[in-house]
């Protein structure tokens, strides 16, 4: 009990300092942000949007890109070949912009997000690759500060920030952008400085003659983000993050809860791939390792401890241990807590780096909602191991029904798969 | 435009070095605090050492103190009697987390005297932090050295900094709270370590949550203009309750945090110190025991308490000397407020502060008059600071000389000698004595449930339950100040006193120690 207690709140306490690593010192948050731009445009860049069933929203989505400061830069639209509305909307905005847009059309019978891409990787003239999702909100000046980026710190890898932005729509939206504000925020920097990196899905830019290098995305990972920053890390690629709240790109939360889970577990089950994958094995340092392994294993050890902790403490307080021992099974609670004082430090800054409002309910939401969130992600953990090892590994069909392309799709396919 | 395009001349750039070069100054500099520093600190720490267990006589508290820490050392709960959450227990498992250094330095001393040794760590750590706390607001080496020599050599620091009290431990872990809130780095970790020390300190001494504001006013300025200022608070905040609730945790899973029939409570507790307790009468009344502690503390050392309450309203006109003048006016205001209850040790709490404070503002006054300017502003230097010394180092010359030499504890050393010896029947005897025998009695082989601490034969059921035969029971009764202090108010004591006869006494009439068996024949 002791022992256990013990173990959980050494991981809670490591995931915490990591969590807050941008924050540590003022100048470890200044080195976070871009560095100004110098007003070149040095490098040209080839901007992937893949799109499935997103008619929607894919116009908006080019349009803004169109409006990119940079001059140097090429989209390429990649659309399914049984997907007709969407290509139809596709082709309708490449002809407003003829020599800027291109649109290719993946012809593969199982689709998903990694074969999207590597069907257009051929196809692409820039010096670096950069990937947008269908639905997102580019800021115009991004490309300039990626750019500048790119030159002033030699990297291969330049992964922008993303954040979820509609906190006040529910409950769980209020986490689920809370914890997007931490990781892009903070640590993925940490993991940049340590050289092992798991990408995100958007608003990273690449090198082409690294990710070509690279063999592009693996068709078969559902991951595909997180695999290619783990064999970039391990190939020794240089990653560079930059947050900067006046660029991000800008997302929103999964529509319900469900579909929350669902894209969950996908992540979970990505990352368990990852993991057996093993291809982080070959990153250079013990500490690099170690670090990839508590990374790809972090959602498991998190839902471990969100149901551990408190069993331990019921168990402590009706089994009437002795109080020495009652209170050592207390101390996992310590960093959690403290994690829950930080966020809400980070609900305001948040607030205040958004210019949004947030009220007395949002951390209301925020204190009361941490606990049933945490259930949630549990659940969502122990579904990916569930499917990862019960056979149900049938991420085919998830991939088949576009399951990463769009939000809502996901909900009702991988339901029925799982 | 590529590389190929660019005009032909090349430019080679050396490699940049990914970590630069160590700064030589600055380590140099850190290496010189340490030795100004640390060589005081033993210096000071040889005058706390001299005679630590003659001087000042042992009291009751240490006693207390030292047999709760006893209790802690051998597994048997946080006191030797029922714990009634009367104090935090931080303190003293610290203390008992110390005990080896006197059994191993010193065995054959009465335990009270030896304990003594075991608070010379405390207070060198407290040495310490008061030099890098006033070298972090940016007071010069010579300054930050004042007030570490005058918080160590002043004769009442001396008297009251070698005693066994909790006072000592809270003051060390506040120190580090304050010198963790100005961490030059200004690292959020730090910060969080800050709002835990600040927890330790007020679970080893309640009061010394009063000098908190401090540590906050601390860190407020030294956060200032940085981004990183409200996760700089979430730090401090996290650290300091996440630790500070674990006492009324572990009150509550022994289901003694609300008051409740027949059992102590934390509440309680509370309740009872803010309501029920007797005030000590005002500062100003004289005759009050207010008024005569601070006589006494005045007489130890007057030169610490007025130079520092002097220069703790100047230096809350200073910015970078705010903070520990902030912690000194709330000590004093509390100290001084009618009617309230003040403890002995009371001003142990405000003493580092005073020292930070005085050399501050002397800091200060050299730093406005730039001496370098003229001659006659080194006279004016030169003047003040010899007045300085006239005044002060006669009276602490004669204080840390009756420090040094004066042996107040012969006597009760004599006492326990005789009690671990002479005694007959030590193995079955009932013997009541005052808490600084208390340890000395079992470990000289008497019973521990048999060694009764006098006070708790009229106010802890649980022991008048053993004595089925009420003060018959009793063999023998240990008199001394202590147990005389208040005569009239324990009825069984005063029973047992006037049903006895001394055996053996000690030490002069004013402060003998009577060892006396009791008539158990008389009514």
């Amino acid at each position: 009990m002791i022992v256990v207690s013990l173990v959980l709140a050494g991981f809670a306490a490591v995931t915490l300092w990591w969590t807050m690593h941008a924050w540590r010192t003022p100048e470890t948050l200044a080195s976070t942000r871009f560095a100004a731009p110098d007003g070149e445009h040095r490098l040209t860049f080839s901007l992937l949007v893949p799109a499935r069933h997103e008619q929607a929203v894919l116009e908006h989505t080019v349009e803004r890109l169109l409006e990119s400061t940079h001059t140097g830069f090429e989209i390429i639209v990649i659309v399914g070949h049984d997907d007709p509305e969407t290509a139809e909307v596709a082709h309708r905005v490449a002809a407003t912009a003829p020599g800027r847009i291109l649109v290719v059309t993946d012809t593969n019978e199982q689709k998903n997000k990694p074969r999207a891409l590597n069907t257009a990787l051929p196809y692409c003239r820039g010096d670096v690759v950069g990937v947008f999702d269908a639905e997102d909100q580019v800021h115009p000046s991004l490309l300039e500060h990626v750019d500048h980026a790119f030159r002033s710190t030699d990297a291969d890898v330049v992964q922008g920030g993303v954040q979820l932005i509609n906190f006040h729509s529910s409950w769980y939206s209020l986490h689920n952008c809370l914890e997007y504000f931490f990781w892009f925020r903070s640590r993925l920097h940490l993991h940049a400085r340590k050289g092992f990196i798991p990408l995100g899905g958007n608003t990273v830019f690449v090198r082409t003659d690294v990710l070509r290098a690279a063999n592009g995305w693996d068709g078969t990972c559902l991951a595909e983000d997180c695999d290619l920053g783990v064999r970039l890390s391990s190939r020794g690629a240089k990653v560079v993050v930059a947050y900067d709240s006046a660029i991000v790109t800008k997302e929103e939360t999964p529509g319900t809860l469900v579909s929350l889970l669902k894209q969950r577990t996908r992540w979970n089950q990505g990352f368990l791939q990852v993991y057996r994958k093993g291809e982080w094995r070959r990153l250079p340092e013990f500490g690099q390792r170690m670090l990839a392994r508590y990374t790809l294993t972090q959602p498991f050890l998190q839902a471990f401890s969100g149901i551990v902790i408190p069993i331990g403490i019921a168990i402590a307080i009706w089994a009437e241990l002795p109080v020495f021992v009652a209170l050592i099974t207390f101390v996992p609670v310590i960093p959690m807590a403290a994690n829950l004082v930080f966020q809400t430090v980070g609900l305001r800054d948040f607030g205040l780096q958004y210019g949004l409002r947030t009220r007395w309910h949002h951390y209301a939401r925020l204190i009361l909602g941490a606990f049933p969130y945490a259930l949630v992600l549990a659940v969502a953990a122990l579904r990916a191991v569930w499917r990862e090892y019960t056979g149900k590994r049938n991420w085919e069909l998830t991939a088949h029904t576009g399951a990463h392309l769009t939000k809502e799709p996901v909900a009702a396919k991988s339901g029925v798969a799982a | 435009m590529s590389i190929a395009e660019a005009p032909t001349q090349v430019i080679m750039l050396p490699d940049v070095p990914v970590q630069p070069e160590p700064r030589p100054a600055p380590r140099r500099r850190s290496r010189a605090d340490l030795y100004v520093a640390g060589g005081l600190a033993a210096l000071v720490l040889f005058f706390l050492a001299w005679n630590i267990t003659g001087f000042p006589t042992a009291t009751d508290d240490e006693g207390t103190y030292l047999a709760q820490a006893w209790a802690v050392q051998h597994g048997q709960g946080l006191a030797h009697y029922t714990y009634w959450y009367d104090h935090p227990p931080l303190a003293w498992i610290q203390l008992a987390g110390l005990a080896w250094l006197p059994t191993v330095l010193a065995p054959e001393l009465i335990a009270v005297a030896a304990g003594r040794i075991a608070m010379l760590p405390v207070v060198g750590a407290s040495l310490i932090l008061v030099y890098v706390i006033s070298r972090r607001l940016e007071m010069s080496r010579w300054a930050a050295a004042l007030a570490l020599l005058t918080f160590g050599l002043s004769p009442l620091a001396i008297t009251m900094n070698r005693q066994i009290y909790l006072d000592s431990f809270a003051v060390v872990w506040m120190l580090a709270a304050l010198a963790l809130a100005l961490s030059p780095r200004k690292h959020l970790w730090h910060y969080a370590a800050a709002g835990a020390a600040t927890a330790v300190s007020v679970l080893s001494k309640e009061t010394m949550l009063l000098t908190a504001p401090a540590v906050l006013v601390a860190m407020w300025q030294n956060a200032a203009k940085t981004s990183t200022r409200p996760w700089a608070f979430g730090g401090y905040v996290s650290g300091l309750i996440l630790v500070g609730v674990f006492y009324p945790l572990y009150a509550l899973l022994r289901g003694e945090l609300f008051p409740g029939a027949g059992h102590v409570s934390l509440i309680g507790a509370w309740q009872f110190q803010l309501t029920s307790r007797s005030g000590s009468g005002s500062v100003f009344e004289a005759g009050s025991g207010s008024h005569s502690l601070i006589a006494a503390w005045l007489y130890y050392d007057t030169v610490i308490l007025v130079a520092g309450l002097a220069a703790t309203v100047v230096a809350l006109a200073v910015r970078r000397l705010r903070a520990p003048a902030i912690a000194a006016v709330i000590l004093a205001l509390v100290a001084l407020r009618p009617g309230g209850y003040l403890p002995a040790m009371y001003v142990v709490q405000i003493l580092p502060f005073l020292a930070i404070v005085i050399a501050g503002v002397a800091d200060e006054g050299v730093r406005r008059l730039q001496p370098r300017r003229s001659w006659w502003r080194w006279a004016v230097l030169g003047v003040a600071a010899v007045t300085a010394l006239t005044l002060v180092l006669p009276r602490w010359y004669v204080g840390d000389r009756r420090a040094l030499t004066t042996d107040d504890n012969a006597h009760y050393a004599a006492a326990a000698t005789y009690l671990r010896e002479q005694l007959p029947d030590r193995a079955t005897s009932t013997v009541v004595v005052d808490d600084v025998l208390w340890i000395d009695c079992v470990n000289a082989g008497y019973q521990r449930e048999k060694v009764i601490w006098f006070y708790k034969l009229d106010l802890d059921t649980a022991v008048a339950a053993t004595l089925k035969d009420g003060w018959r029971d009793v063999d023998y009764i240990v008199s001394t100040p202590a147990l005389r202090q208040d005569p009239g108010s324990l009825p069984t004591v005063t029973k047992l006193l006037t049903n006895s006869t001394p055996i053996a006494t000690f030490g002069p009439q004013d402060g003998r120690i009577e060892i006396r068996r009791i008539d158990k024949n008389k009514s």
